[in-house]
């Protein structure tokens, strides 16, 4: 009996994820509007060449930055080292769109380096001397400086791992520093590092908050557009359904890499705690240089920029109610968190009790509500309340129940849910990962029941990796755009959407008083539990 | 303890849903802080709280049809006739704008039964006075925007642009779908460089020397030259002037910012008297103080900005009804589409 129940609600979790793809894919053989007509014969290659040329430079500057400063700070002693290796985190308190804000910003006409230029060398037109970074190349900037951190939470962790022995063997061969990195150390971290350019490559499909400012035309904003503009939802949905084929293969990459992950964590056997090379002159102020740059690029930039504002346009700072936007943020952080990682570990434990081959693939399958962009997902839950609600609900005679789910923040959480489950429930997979299945046969020996197991045993040994989680669940949602925009109640702002709402209305210098707010916080967030996000991963 | 918080957390969740008021919900795309002025103004008046949720027109207005009956907006507010038109097209309004007050207040064409103007803007075309030459300009319409003697010179925001659809529903409503498709591949001709940035953006690539001429609302200007926006870009808009186009024909084309009434309105009778107050002279004045938009209704002045620098004495186009740009709505987006207009 206690089989059953555990094996139905992790059934039952599994399927409520599967609800917007499964609307998504139902919808697919529905027919289309002239818009898909019109699009063929003019936008259509463009917007995927736009989705693709955009996710490949994301992929490619985040593998450079993430592997390059992982590789410096593990292997390396240098001036400010030990200050890069949990600074360079900070750049996951600035989202994707305020980067793109203090592009702006910085680089517009007349924007804050014609001031700086003005005022170090007198009046002049500096407006066609100073580059623009806006559009493809500014959509492609603001979101690798945002996340190439996963490319180097993970090369850091994998780098760290590696044992003396590797190093020695580069040397032995009498490699460069330069060839033992790409000929022995790159490779051997290299599931690590596919592990997070697939996470990279996820959030750069699903981003929308700094696309849609340069408004780039990529495959979710031509989904976006054929749903809005054109009441095509079929459309919307079928171009969804090639996104989504797109993302799969990423996430199937991804699980086949994690899977050799394990394989060389496994070799184990002579690990000698490395020891880290200090470096002089030129060497060393090379190495502090690189770091520098890029902390200073995805970090202090758009911190001083949305700082800069707040000071030259100081009457924004009291038109907001911060307290209020802090403790909204707040109340969906605690409540999200706790809901997902209450059911994650349900259904969790449910696949580690059952073993049933079903079960496990509708948890793989069901994990990737994270790869699906934050606007589909609302799109499709609206759609599915509606549609339950009308055929369902009514007819039997009930009142409409889509005031409870829609503009609310029970439906918001819920999509939440959807989008983040993955990270909880992959976390805590790779927890328990680490728990051998005879621990629970020897609980069971003892009397212990399924229950008892899971509360007494399990949740200590979980403790660290359910911490990371809520870390990792509290950034996303500070940052969440899109969900929160398109279903939040009435009266309900969080920083995110009130930096939003600014600067589409073209008043970036409002935007820049929750953006600094929102920055901050994550930053303070991220360097109290820094040291639990770089010991976790090196686990 | 934690029990508690998590039952009065979960409880909290349900009762937000139901809380019932004298109040009104508003799905809102105007984003001013003048605007929250207005609303709180208004709610100490008459003690109606005022409900606001902010977002872009689309998902607002995405929301209210996928909610149907059961939707709990009164009022959609939005800083596009065409938006508004497009929403009663699809039938998700209902008719009772029609108080006294209202008529009093507004043009005809610049309402229905079921949405009206709350405050004014027209779509003008910015020049640089150092490289356009009267004579270029002289007679100068929307239509000349596609003339090949502007070819490179041209900036305009992108076509999916809510503003540019109304004006290309506007051009479609006077010279018919083929005209304007082909209109639409001349401007695109025409243009310095891809469409991007927002109107603002197109006004100081006229000032930074990008472009000779740009497309762009009238409160832009304003709002530059108010120093709002910094000194620099002050100055920037001093190096611009703003031209009325199509002044020998039917005028220049304006727009609104329009309220709706949405079908279904739980709250209908004070939807009504929140539009009547937006109208109201002290409404419309701070309006134009603050948005630097034109008043909807006669006997307030715009903002001596927006009087000195742009001028009041031009005709405005009375005669296109603004209803026509949310039926051309998506016939516009096409044209552009079609003639490449990113």
């Amino acid at each position: 009996m206690k089989f059953n129940s555990w094996y139905l609600s992790s059934f039952l979790i599994s399927c409520f994820v599967l609800i917007p793809i499964i609307t998504v894919f139902t919808s697919f053989f529905e027919s289309t509007s002239n818009y898909y007509e019109i699009l063929k014969n003019t936008f259509l290659i463009e917007y995927i060449l736009n989705s693709v040329t955009l996710l490949f430079s994301v992929l490619l500057l985040t593998f450079i930055f993430g592997t390059g400063t992982a590789y410096l700070v593990s292997f390396y002693k240098f001036p400010g080292s030990n200050f890069f290796k949990w600074a360079l985190i900070l750049s996951f308190a600035v989202p994707p769109y305020i980067y793109a804000y203090s592009l702006t910003a910085f680089f517009e006409n007349y924007g804050t380096a014609f001031t700086i230029l003005k005022n170090l060398f007198g009046d002049a037109n500096y407006n066609k001397s100073i580059p623009k970074f806006d559009g493809m190349l500014g959509a492609i900037l603001s979101i690798s400086f945002s996340l190439f951190a996963y490319v180097y939470i993970l090369a850091r962790a994998s780098f760290l791992y590696q044992s003396q022995n590797l190093i020695d063997l580069g040397k032995n061969l009498g490699f460069s520093k330069f060839k033992s990195f790409y000929k022995v150390i790159l490779p051997s971290a290299r599931p690590a590092i596919v592990a997070g350019l697939s996470l990279v490559a996820m959030e750069t499909l699903a981003e929308f908050g700094a696309v849609d400012f340069f408004s780039i035309n990529t495959l979710t904003t031509g989904i976006y557009n054929s749903w809005i503009y054109f009441d095509d939802l079929a459309f919307a949905n079928r171009i969804s359904f090639f996104l989504l084929l797109f993302i799969f293969s990423l996430f199937i990459l991804e699980n086949l890499s994690r899977r050799k992950a394990k394989y060389h964590l496994n070799s184990g056997g002579g690990f000698k705690q490395k020891e880290k090379i200090k470096l002089f002159g030129m060497e060393a102020f090379s190495a502090f240089m690189f770091c520098f740059i890029i902390f200073f690029i995805s970090f202090l930039f758009p911190l001083s920029q949305m700082l800069y504002w707040t000071l030259k346009f100081p009457e924004n700072l009291f038109n907001l109610q911060i307290v209020n936007l802090f403790f909204n943020t707040l109340y969906l952080v605690t409540l999200s968190s706790f809901v997902l990682l209450f059911f994650s570990l349900i259904s969790n434990y449910g696949n580690r009790v059952s073993k049933n081959k079903i079960l496990n693939f509708l948890s793989t399958l069901s994990i990737s509500g994270y790869a699906i962009p934050g606007v589909i997902l609302a799109i499709a839950f609206i759609t599915f309340i509606a549609w339950f609600d009308n055929s369902i609900v009514k007819s039997l005679g009930f009142t409409s129940i889509k005031k409870i789910f829609i503009g609310s923040i029970l439906g918001l959480v819920l999509v939440y849910f959807i989008r983040f489950y993955s990270l909880a429930f992959n976390g805590i997979k790779s927890g328990y990962e680490k728990i051998n299945i005879s621990v629970d046969e020897s609980a069971y020996l003892l009397g212990y029941s399924k229950r008892k197991t899971f509360m007494n045993i399990h949740i200590p040994f979980l403790r660290n990796s359910l911490l990371f989680i809520i870390i990792l669940i509290s950034l996303e949602i500070i940052r969440e755009l899109p969900i929160t925009l398109i279903l939040r109640p009435f009266n309900f702002e969080t920083f995110a959407t009130t930096a939003y709402i600014s600067a589409s209305e073209d008043l970036l210098e409002a935007a820049a008083v929750p953006s600094l707010f929102l920055i901050l916080i994550a930053s303070l967030f991220i360097i109290f539990t820094s040291k639990h996000i770089l010991r976790e991963t090196n686990e | 303890m934690k029990k508690i918080t998590i039952i009065t957390l979960i409880t909290t969740l349900f009762v937000s849903t139901f809380a019932i008021a004298n109040e009104v919900n508003v799905f809102n795309a105007r984003h001013y802080k003048a605007d929250a002025e207005l609303y709180s103004k208004f709610t100490s008046m008459t003690g109606i709280k005022v409900n606001l949720i902010n977002g872009k027109s689309g998902a607002l207005e995405k929301r209210i049809i996928e909610e149907g009956a059961d939707s709990s907006a009164d009022l959609y507010i939005t800083a596009d006739a065409g938006r508004c038109g497009a929403m009663d097209a699809k039938g998700y309004l209902q008719g009772g704008l029609t108080s006294k007050a209202i008529k009093a207040a507004v043009p005809k064409s610049f309402r229905t039964s079921k949405w009206v103007g709350i405050a004014k803007r027209a779509r003008i075309i910015y020049y640089s006075p150092e490289r356009v030459t009267g004579a270029e300009l002289s007679g100068m319409s929307y239509e000349g925007l596609a003339d090949p003697k502007w070819k490179g010179r041209l900036v305009i925001r992108k076509s999916s642009n809510i503003y540019n659809k109304s004006l290309v529903a506007s051009l479609i409503e006077n010279n018919g779908k083929k005209a304007t498709a082909e209109w639409a591949k001349g401007v695109v001709a025409n243009m310095a460089r891809d469409s991007k940035g927002n109107d603002r953006a197109q006004i100081m690539a006229v000032a930074a020397g990008e472009a000779d001429i740009a497309v762009a609302n009238t409160y832009y200007l304003a709002l530059m030259l108010s120093g709002k926006k910094g000194a620099e870009q002050q100055e920037a808009a001093k190096k611009v002037k703003a031209f009325f186009p199509n002044q020998n024909g039917r005028g220049t084309h304006m727009n609104v910012s329009c309220a709706a009434l949405v079908k279904g309105a739980p709250n209908k009778d004070n939807a009504v008297k929140l539009v009547e107050f937006l109208l109201t002279p002290q409404s419309q004045e701070h309006f134009t103080n603050n948005t630097f938009e034109f008043p909807m209704i006669d006997g307030v002045s715009p903002s001596p900005l927006v009087v000195n620098n742009l001028g009041l004495d031009f005709q405005q186009d009375m005669k296109t009804k603004l209803a026509s740009y949310g039926k051309n709505q998506a016939a516009a987006l096409e044209v552009m589409t079609a003639a490449g207009w990113k």
